[in-house]
């Protein structure tokens, strides 16, 4: 009992991290109607400069505590700022997908450039708060968890107060209920969106600061700590401080009693160690506990301007393109160069993952970052089905996507009552979890090293990358693998594009533009939905198949939650509602052929590409929030389309109106 | 012969909010109903409950069929089609789509002919609604492109398209300048002489008692009268209720 006491103790440490970020979610998505997915990452980039400041890693001049805290605390104000107007003022009207994917462009750069700057290592944050302990019956218990805690309270106290009583609250409480009435009172959106954009800033990185000195500094547990910190957040449905001080508090005690338990004998092992993911497992169960208690819709926001995901316009010809298409890809996967052409399958397989997301994204609206996922799953599913039951092609990659859809089911099943930025917020949840639940298990997953993959057969042929034939380089991977994954690619693009223009399609995106409207038209929502999801995942399914097949083996760490949420970005930045743009994705897609010219030509690789493609990607979303092949469509249709905003005169009088170009 | 719509005792409560008091109303077929009543008085909630968009007390039977327990698309399946007053368009579909969803009966079957073969295939509804409301121009537009008056009229032959048992119309005439407004009157009585049944609400007194066969009034969810266009017109509590009690006196016998 007493050391149940002493861990409840020492997870408020952690906890007190959580409840910050949860705090600064919270402020960001009152403030400007953001779930900044950066948050934790806000946290690490003031972490880091404090440490460098204190250990004089940059300048060599070793700051005394006081003056590195303010010199940080200026810092994360210039942070602050930065993202107002870079990453968020620009799409102030943009839809919520939009939104979300600039805020994943901040998380990129930031962890980009915290790689290229420190490397890969955690550091050792210097100690702020007082080392002394303290007796609590009869442990000894560090003082600084309760001073973190204690400041992180206070905080939210703070902040309570300052929303309830004070004009500025006053104002942002009404710009969040209304923003258009706020300004007819004389509001200022963007004001107020800087103003608690810099509130969450400092929230976000004082608890870096503090709080990297009791857990660790390091690329990628700071910026993850925001998925337990969402769960927080929307455990207060985005809005109550106190809740999501205290859901962050609560979840670091059951993170650091995990660790105990884990300790014990009766707690699940996996071939020796405590099972892994149970407290990813615990997140996601609060996050589904969270939506299903506190009712699916967050706090809606009225906004200035109707906010609607890029339009998804009708393919007219399928045929030509996908010919010239596959001819070219068909020789190009001969006469290119090895490294090449294993760029050019990646692509194709980034293709197909990116199609997925045209399915549950583009067309019903559905924001699920889940897909990569089920990729990964059924890529396991390949791997064991081949190590532990010697089955293998055509049969093992059908489970695969059995397995892939049946997840996506129960995903979607959630997504019944969860829709939107809400349902992002769930399916991030879900995607840690499977990761570190599933994928890193030693059993059902990978473990740390992965599972290999065999070649695939059929009737006696290698179709895998090391078939016989070798291309005009004679070198590995074969061809034969890419004309596989090219005959798969150009039929889903088919299969996609049928869709858009079929019945089905026109359903879908009739549940995407209304549901009400839709359940009037004899549409079955829940359905469609399912249906939805179900393609999706199918999709996402063969593509974890070409997956495995195509690197020979399956781990943990190709699906991981940023590779995720990356995807998402790259799939939205090529063009999420169109085929078009799920081949744009592949091409700008983890080792594809534009990031592998790159490399080549011009030495941009790891995470120089990130950073690149995280810049890009806020570029592109401000110049072209439809997406590149969005923007490219409309370049080629604009004067093609008839009709234009305000024809008017009588309604009656049946007419031709002349075409835009002529008007 | 059975009613087209029978509803009986319909009453909704919005809390403690009573917004529709055991509302009783029925079209026969091929009839066009007008329901009428001052802002506030239940119009849209009643049009709401009949097809399954909020919770209902009472019985709502389609063809003598009950229509309780089901779900807004299945209502809509057997035949009750509404349009709203806020048009609520597919925003994301062109104006021939936003048909083409209400008029195709799903299947699985039908889902996996399109995924094989043609799937643009015309269908006679589309094109005859397009036709009605003098849409054909417009059908490769999307609806923001269109003009509000315009959007209604899609949203009316999105209705239309599914051929249904029974037609509920929310203000189509809101936006509508006043030769628009008769010449959509003229089109809706047109469709009931071809043996559509309606239900008409509008806040145009004069198209609704000038097209409807029988009209019902509405007044803080209470039927206060119904009857034949005439009767209603010089129903005290109808002129009462739209005019405020003071006029009904001056215009009294």
């Amino acid at each position: 009992m007493q050391q149940v006491l002493l861990f409840v103790l020492l997870g408020l440490g952690s906890g007190a991290l959580i409840a910050g970020i949860a705090l600064a979610v919270v402020l960001t998505y009152r403030g400007s109607g953001i779930i900044n997915l950066a948050t934790g990452a806000i946290a690490m980039l003031s972490g880091y400069a404090y440490w460098s400041l204190k250990t004089g890693e940059y300048g060599g001049v070793h700051f005394a505590t006081a003056p590195a805290l303010l010199l940080t605390l200026v810092i994360t104000l210039v942070i602050g700022v930065l993202i107002e107007f870079v990453a968020f003022r620009p799409l102030r009207t943009a839809s919520p997908l939009a939104k979300l994917v600039s805020s994943l462009g901040v998380l990129l750069v930031a962890q980009a450039s915290m790689l290229l700057a420190f490397g890969t290592d955690q550091k050792p944050q210097p100690t702020i708060l007082p080392q002394g302990t303290v007796k609590v019956f009869g442990n000894t218990v560090p003082e600084d968890r309760f001073i973190l805690a204690g400041i992180v309270i206070g905080i939210a106290i703070v902040l309570a107060v300052l929303y309830r009583w004070t004009r500025f609250g006053l104002a942002t409480r009404a710009a969040s209920e209304n923003e258009l009435n706020a300004q007819i009172a004389g509001l200022s959106a963007n004001r107020l969106s800087l103003g608690n954009t810099l509130l969450a800033s400092v929230v976000a990185g004082g608890v870096g600061v503090l709080a990297a000195s009791v857990t660790q500094l390091d690329t990628v547990s700071l910026p993850l700590q925001v998925v337990p910190a969402l769960a927080a957040a929307l455990l207060a449905r985005l809005t109550s401080f106190g809740i999501a001080c205290a859901a962050g508090l609560g979840i670091g005690i059951l993170n650091s009693l995990i660790d105990y338990f884990s300790t014990k004998s009766w707690f699940p092992t996996d071939q020796g160690v405590p099972l892994p993911g149970t407290k990813e497992l615990i997140a996601f169960l609060i996050i589904v506990l969270a939506m299903f208690l506190r009712g699916a819709a967050l706090p809606g926001r009225g906004e200035l301007v109707e906010q609607r995901l890029p339009e998804v316009p009708r393919p007219h010809n399928l045929m030509t393109p996908a010919v010239a298409f596959s001819l070219v890809c068909a020789v190009a996967l001969v006469v290119l160069p090895f490294d090449f052409r294993q760029a050019l399958v990646n692509t194709l397989i980034g293709t197909v993952m990116a199609l997925s997301l045209v399915v549950i994204t583009g067309f019903v609206g559905q924001i699920s970052v889940v897909q990569l996922s089920l990729a990964g799953a059924s890529g396991f599913v390949v791997s064991h089905m081949a190590v532990d039951a010697g089955i293998g092609f055509p049969l093992a990659p059908i489970c695969g996507s059995i397995m892939a859809i049946t997840l996506g089911l129960l995903t979607a099943v959630s997504a019944l009552r969860v829709r939107g930025v809400s349902l992002a917020v769930v399916t991030l949840g879900a995607t840690v979890a499977i990761v570190n639940f599933g994928f890193i298990n030693s059993t059902w997953g990978g473990g740390n090293t992965g599972s290999p993959v065999p070649e695939p057969h059929l009737f006696g042929l290698d179709l895998g990358p090391r078939s016989a034939f070798r291309g005009l380089d004679g070198s590995l991977p074969s061809p034969v693998f890419g004309w596989v994954a090219l005959a798969v690619t150009v039929l889903l693009c088919l299969f996609v594009a049928a869709i858009r223009r079929g019945n089905l399609g026109e359903r879908m995106l009739a549940v995407r533009s209304n549901e009400r409207a839709a359940a009037a038209a004899a549409v079955n929502v829940r359905n469609v939905k399912l249906l939805a999801f179900g393609i999706s995942s199918f999709i996402a399914g063969v593509a974890g198949s070409l997956y495995a097949y195509n690197f020979g083996s399956v781990s943990a760490d190709r699906f991981d939650a940023v590779t995720a949420l990356a995807l998402i970005a790259f799939a939205y930045a090529g063009g999420i509602t169109l085929v078009s743009g799920a081949v744009f994705a592949g091409l700008i897609s983890t080792e594809g052929l534009i990031p592998h010219a790159l490399d080549k030509w011009f030495g941009i690789n790891g995470n120089w590409f990130l950073l690149f493609g995280g810049v890009i990607l806020l570029f592109t979303l401000i110049q072209h929030p439809e997406g590149i092949a969005g923007a490219f469509y409309k370049r080629l249709h604009r004067s093609r389309r008839p009709g234009g905003r305000g024809e008017r005169g009588s309604l009656f009088t049946a007419k031709t109106p002349a075409p835009a170009a002529e008007r | 012969m059975t009613a087209v719509l029978e509803a009986q005792g319909v009453s909704v409560h919005f809390g403690g909010v009573r917004a529709l008091a055991g509302v009783d109303l029925d079209v026969q077929e091929s009839e066009l109903i007008g329901l009428i009543g001052p802002n506030g008085a239940g119009k849209t909630t009643f049009v709401d409950a009949i097809s399954g968009f909020v919770r209902c007390g009472g019985r709502v039977a389609l063809d003598g069929f009950d229509l309780a327990g089901l779900s807004p698309h299945e209502r809509a399946l057997r035949g009750l089609s509404r349009t709203w007053q806020s048009t609520e368009l597919f925003d994301d579909l062109t104006v021939r789509e936003n048909l083409a969803v209400a008029s195709r009966r799903p299947s699985l079957w039908q889902v996996a002919k399109e995924m094989l073969g043609d799937s643009a295939a015309t269908s006679g509804e589309i094109e005859q609604a397009l036709e009605l409301l003098d849409l054909g121009w417009a059908q490769d537009v999307m609806p923001g492109d269109l003009s509000q008056g315009q959007r209604k009229l899609v949203g009316v032959a999105r209705a239309i398209v599914t051929q249904p048992r029974l037609l509920c119309l929310d203000e189509p005439a809101a936006g509508l300048d006043t030769g628009e407004s008769e010449e959509l009157g003229r089109r809706l009585r047109a469709l009931a002489n071809k043996g559509q049944s309606m239900l008409l609400i509008d806040h145009d007194m004069g198209l609704v008692l000038s097209v409807c066969d029988r009209i019902f009034v509405l007044e803080f969810g209470k039927l206060i009268a119904s009857g034949k266009p005439q009767e209603v017109r010089g129903d005290q509590r109808v002129v009462s209720a739209y005019l405020g009690g003071a006029a009904a006196e001056v215009s009294g016998p």
